[in-house]
């Protein structure tokens, strides 16, 4: 038997024959690992997590027209939302503003497509439903009191075009806006019974845009619009910006302390639990010296164990922390958590780190140790 | 016989004691910043998402809406509706008063300026101090409330009878620069002209709508229209509770709440319930929360604080697995000693009884010591995050005096067992 | 024959206590020698010199033609490993190890790990059946038989043993004195430390200390027992 398969087998019959102290050990491991892991990923995921929370807050681009362009043709629309990262694009609403009169009365009417509205705008409340036929409209809270209009009631809208006839025609009612902005003196309806009803081609005064990226980048994506479509005047929406810049940064900051006080803590449990387990074992390396062995070699039996004891521990305490991990992104954003696959090297690596410097000291001081005052056990 | 073994234990297995008492007074103190830090860290977040800007709007009842949504689109249909300046300290005497961060009131009327024709004249509050009726004095006004804005040059004073600032936008289109000097007419009521002219003392960029709008002291716009103590629109900035489904109903209609919700809603810092003290305050007034801000708000909130209990309680568990594995093998390395004892006919009981009060003693004192290291540590990454100190909460010192008592129970009961199974003949003879 | 052990003049002072004063003894090879003494005379001490496990405070020693006293803690792991084997009062055995590889751990600090001769050392003391037990499932006599096989696995020059029939029975001390003649017969060298007069009879010669002094160096007083 060559002196590998010896120092194998010493290493591995020492951690399975003292099963209840290895038990102790790994959990140590597993517990550094899981937190190492588990933190580092919910902390990389943060801002890609929190980023779409905030989109909440809908649009943080608006495109209106640029120049001599009087109104966002379809064709330049394509093309700007191609410029955009599809995987970032959380919606793109283009918005179309008329006025309709309605007994007279004449009040802004907001064409959309509505299914685009609600991804751009999640802060719209409707009490009622969200229009499903060409022939249901949302009407915004002020309009709805004032001319006592619930959901089901029918209104009459006219659109008087610039040439021709004026032109009526019936909606029902499918809701009730809320915003708590200037939306609540719309009529929101369907682009297309807009587009019917004004008989003149789709068209859009604006454009809302709301994408899951930093303002960096969006600020970026903006210089590259304007660049590319001379008709298009992008307008990055500076506060919303601004404040997801901050709460994040702050958020970032937050979880990044927590996450190294966490880290540092658990070293240190997990190395003072490493070091109790291999102060246990002194007699031990005292009777290895007697019978003749190094310091080297004793180090290097202990070294075995260690990094067997944190691979095995990095890698149960990486199943767990992904675990933990996919738990917080489930359960705070409902979304799946993104891994990425370096936090598992560094799980590794911290756990082999924290193993080792905390057998080496106590190793390497008990073999310092004349082998007569080990073995006494004193 | 009893107390004296715990307390040579005590004295002389110093190290070991000190060492157990340490790893508890680790884990307490990471406990105790975490809980501390997680019950703060609502306020935290939401003084830190203020930068959002006004979460309520005032305006005068039944005034149809003049808006535009991202500067795009000409209002119309201006009612002859406002409020009135005079009121605007009341603001800080509802319930929540002290939930009021900061607001302004505004006065827009179209004017005429020379060299760049028909524009939106809005006059605003900048800083004004304010001495409200219940005796103290706030700053109120738009320079704390958009804190987002790019501002070239100096903000203007309250008091400047013949500053403006000029939108980024205007300023753009028809190149007017810091220190230009503007003629600017406005039609009264009676459909007077009045004109002033206005020195630029600087620009601005909001990236919103206001970038195509001049910016005066409101006395100012008040003086030129004619509308002397009106305004048309107050932007609130309040510390918000997020909403649920209480808060959504009494937003449809309060008066369908039973009295019991309805005084829990009022009591609570919800954006409607806010909005609805300041309703009662101001004559003639609505006020609404703007969605916009408070869904986004309450959701980054709601994730925030649950986020950081979810990490606390990460961090609880492990902490005391890691505290509780320490004490397991501090415990079992006591084999010889408990064996001996045993073998002097030491009863089970006695034992346990043994362990545990030495074990709870070191525990007591590293929690002790522990809740007060994790106290600092709160406050550094209150320091560090938010730039504020971090309050204690009272609620901490039970958990956290629970948690020792887990760990140590915990951690010296699996080692109890196992060292009541050992049979003292082996133990002694050190097989 | 020449002399494999030689002690000059040694001392050892822990602190106040002067555990050995002036020792000069010097040992022949193929000898077996007792070192009685009751407690506290200092014969643990002596072995521990002996043994390389602990440098004089004074004095030299000389192992096989070695100063040991001059030589720092490498040098003499690499002196105790290649020319003494080391019995225990208690025995030592790793207890996650199995006799086999107990006695293979040994070798494997000296040079190769050799389970076959293990094997046969095991044989040798009479535990060849017993090659696969954990130290715990083996009697008290079977562990100190299993560290007697550990001690010769290396062929050192020097066999010294610390009370090693202390923990054990009659029927036990016989074997293991028997396995000691056996030792004797085929030449090695035997240090045996011991308080009992019975097991020091075995010797060749006694060396008896007191308080750190030696105060008797001799043949037994009765004719050896066979």
């Amino acid at each position: 038997m060559n002196r590998r398969k010896m120092y194998a087998k010493m290493v591995f019959c020492s951690m399975l024959r003292r099963r209840s102290r290895l038990a102790l050990a790994l959990t140590a491991v597993i517990i550094g690992a899981t937190v190492v892991l588990g933190m580092g990923a919910v902390y990389f995921d943060i801002p890609r997590q929190m980023g779409r929370e905030f989109r909440s807050y809908g649009a943080n681009l608006v495109l209106v027209p640029a120049g001599a362009n009087a109104a966002l043709s379809p064709r330049e629309l394509r093309k700007a939302e191609e410029l955009l990262p599809a995987d970032k694009l959380v919606g793109m609403t283009p918005l179309r503003y008329e006025t309709l009169y309605y007994s007279k009365q004449g009040l802004t009417a907001l064409g959309v497509d509505m299914d685009a509205a609600r991804k751009t705008g999640p802060y719209r409340q409707v009490h009622g439903a969200w229009p499903e036929a060409d022939n249901q409209v949302l009407v915004g809270t002020d309009i709805a009191e004032n001319a006592r209009l619930y959901a089901g009631t029918s209104i009459v809208l006219e659109a008087v075009p610039p040439r021709g006839r004026r032109i009526k025609k019936e909606f029902t009612v499918s809701g009730i806006l809320r915003t708590g902005g200037p939306e609540d003196a719309f009529v929101l309806m369907p682009a297309r019974a807009l587009e019917a009803l004004l008989g003149s081609p789709g068209r859009a005064d604006a454009a809302e845009i709301s994408l899951a990226a930093d303002s960096g980048e969006i600020t970026r994506l903006a210089e590259q619009i304007r660049d590319e479509i001379p008709g298009i005047a992008p307008r990055p929406v500076k506060r919303i910006m601004r404040s997801e810049a901050t709460v994040l940064n702050k958020l970032r900051i937050l979880v990044c302390l927590v996450t190294v006080v966490v880290l540092l803590l658990t070293m240190v449990c997990v190395g003072t639990g490493m070091m109790t387990v291999v102060m246990e074992r002194r007699k031990e390396i005292g009777l290895k010296k007697a019978l003749g062995a190094e310091k080297r070699s004793i180090i290097g039996e202990f070294a075995g164990e260690g990094v067997v004891l944190a691979c095995a521990g990095a890698l149960l305490g990486s199943c767990t922390g992904y675990v933990f991990a996919q738990v917080v992104s489930m359960s705070v954003f409902g979304r799946e958590v993104s891994l990425p696959v370096f936090l598992v090297g560094l799980t590794l690596c911290a756990s082999l780190l924290v193993t080792l410097t905390a057998s080496f000291f106590p190793v390497s001081r008990a073999a310092e140790v004349e082998p007569a005052t080990a073995l006494r056990g004193e | 016989m009893f107390l004296c073994m715990i307390g040579r234990a005590v004295t002389r297995r110093k190290r070991k004691f000190l060492m157990t008492a340490g790893t508890v007074a680790l884990g307490i103190s990471l406990a105790t910043a975490m809980l501390n830090v997680m019950l703060d860290v609502g306020d935290k977040v939401n003084q830190a998402l203020r930068t959002y800007g006004a979460n309520i709007t005032v305006e005068p009842r039944g005034a149809a809406l003049l808006g535009d949504l991202y500067g795009i689109g000409e209002g119309e249909g201006v009612a002859d509706k406002f409020l009135l300046e005079a009121e605007l300290p009341r603001i800080k005497t509802i319930f929540w008063a002290f939930n009021i961060v900061d607001f302004t009131p505004y006065l827009d009327v179209q004017a005429e300026a020379e060299g760049i024709g028909k524009v939106t004249l809005l006059g605003t509050w900048f800083a004004r101090r304010l001495d409200i009726p219940t005796g103290e004095s706030v700053d109120a006004g738009i320079i704390n409330l958009k804190s987002w804005w790019d501002v070239q040059g100096p903000w203007l004073k309250d008091d400047d009878a013949d500053g403006v600032m000029v939108g980024g936008l205007t300023a753009d289109r028809y190149n007017i620069r810091i220190g230009d000097r503007i003629r600017v007419e406005v039609e009264d009521r009676t459909g007077e002209k009045r004109g002033t002219e206005l020195t630029v003392r600087s620009l601005f960029h909001s990236g919103d709508k206001e970038d195509g709008v001049l910016l005066a002291p409101l006395a100012v716009v008040q003086r030129l229209s004619g509308l002397e103590g009106r305004v048309r629109r107050i932007e609130v900035s309040a510390l918000t509770t997020p909403e649920n489904d209480l808060a959504r109903r009494a937003a449809q209609n309060p008066n369908s709440l039973s009295r019991h919700e309805w005084e829990i809603w009022y009591c609570t810092a919800y954006a409607s319930a806010i909005a609805f003290q300041i309703e009662e305050v101001l004559t003639e007034s609505r006020a609404k929360p703007v969605l916009q801000v408070a869904a986004s708000e309450g959701a980054v909130l709601q994730k925030t604080s649950l986020l950081m209990l979810l990490l606390t309680v990460l961090s609880l568990a492990c902490s005391a697995l890691a505290v509780a594995g320490l004490v397991t093998a501090g415990v079992m390395e006591r084999s010889t000693e408990i064996g001996l004892l045993k073998a002097l006919g030491a009863g089970d009981w006695e034992i346990v009884l043994l362990i545990l009060t030495e074990t709870l003693a070191s525990a007591l004192v590293g929690g002790a010591v522990g809740y007060v290291a994790g106290l600092g540590l709160a406050q550094v990454i209150g320091q560090s995050v938010f730039g504020a100190a971090v309050s204690a909460k009272g609620l901490v010192i039970p958990l956290v005096a629970l948690l020792v008592l887990a760990v140590a129970a915990g951690g010296s009961l699996p080692a109890c067992r196992m060292l009541l199974r050992l049979r003292p003949a082996e133990v002694l003879h050190g097989r | 024959m020449k002399n494999i052990l030689e002690l000059h003049d040694v001392s050892m002072v822990y602190g106040s206590v002067t555990a050995l004063r002036n020792i000069t003894l010097s040992i022949r090879q193929g000898e077996w020698t007792a070192i009685m003494g009751s407690s506290g005379s200092g014969k643990t001490t002596l072995m521990n010199v002996v043994g390389c496990m602990n440098k004089p405070t004074h004095g030299t020693v000389i192992l096989d033609g070695e100063k040991i006293s001059r030589l720092n803690a490498k040098e003499l792991t690499a002196i105790r490993r290649d020319r003494i084997g080391l019995i225990f009062q208690e025995f030592h055995l790793i207890s996650y190890l199995t006799a086999v590889e107990n006695v293979m751990l040994a070798q494997y600090y000296h040079s190769m790990a050799d389970e076959e001769e293990a094997l046969q050392a095991l044989e040798r003391v009479g535990l060849g059946h017993r090659a696969g037990h954990l130290p715990r499932q083996l009697s008290g006599g079977e562990q100190q038989r299993l560290c007697i096989a550990r001690a010769l696995i290396n062929h050192p020059k020097l066999i010294l043993a610390d009370e090693p029939t202390g923990n054990l029975d009659e029927s036990n001390q016989a074997a293991v004195l028997e396995i000691f003649h056996k030792l004797h017969d085929a030449g090695s060298t035997i240090i045996v430390v011991t308080h009992s007069p019975e097991v020091a009879e075995h010797a060749e010669r006694i060396v008896q200390l007191e308080f750190g002094r030696m105060v008797r160096d001799g043949a037994p007083a009765r004719p050896m027992v066979a």
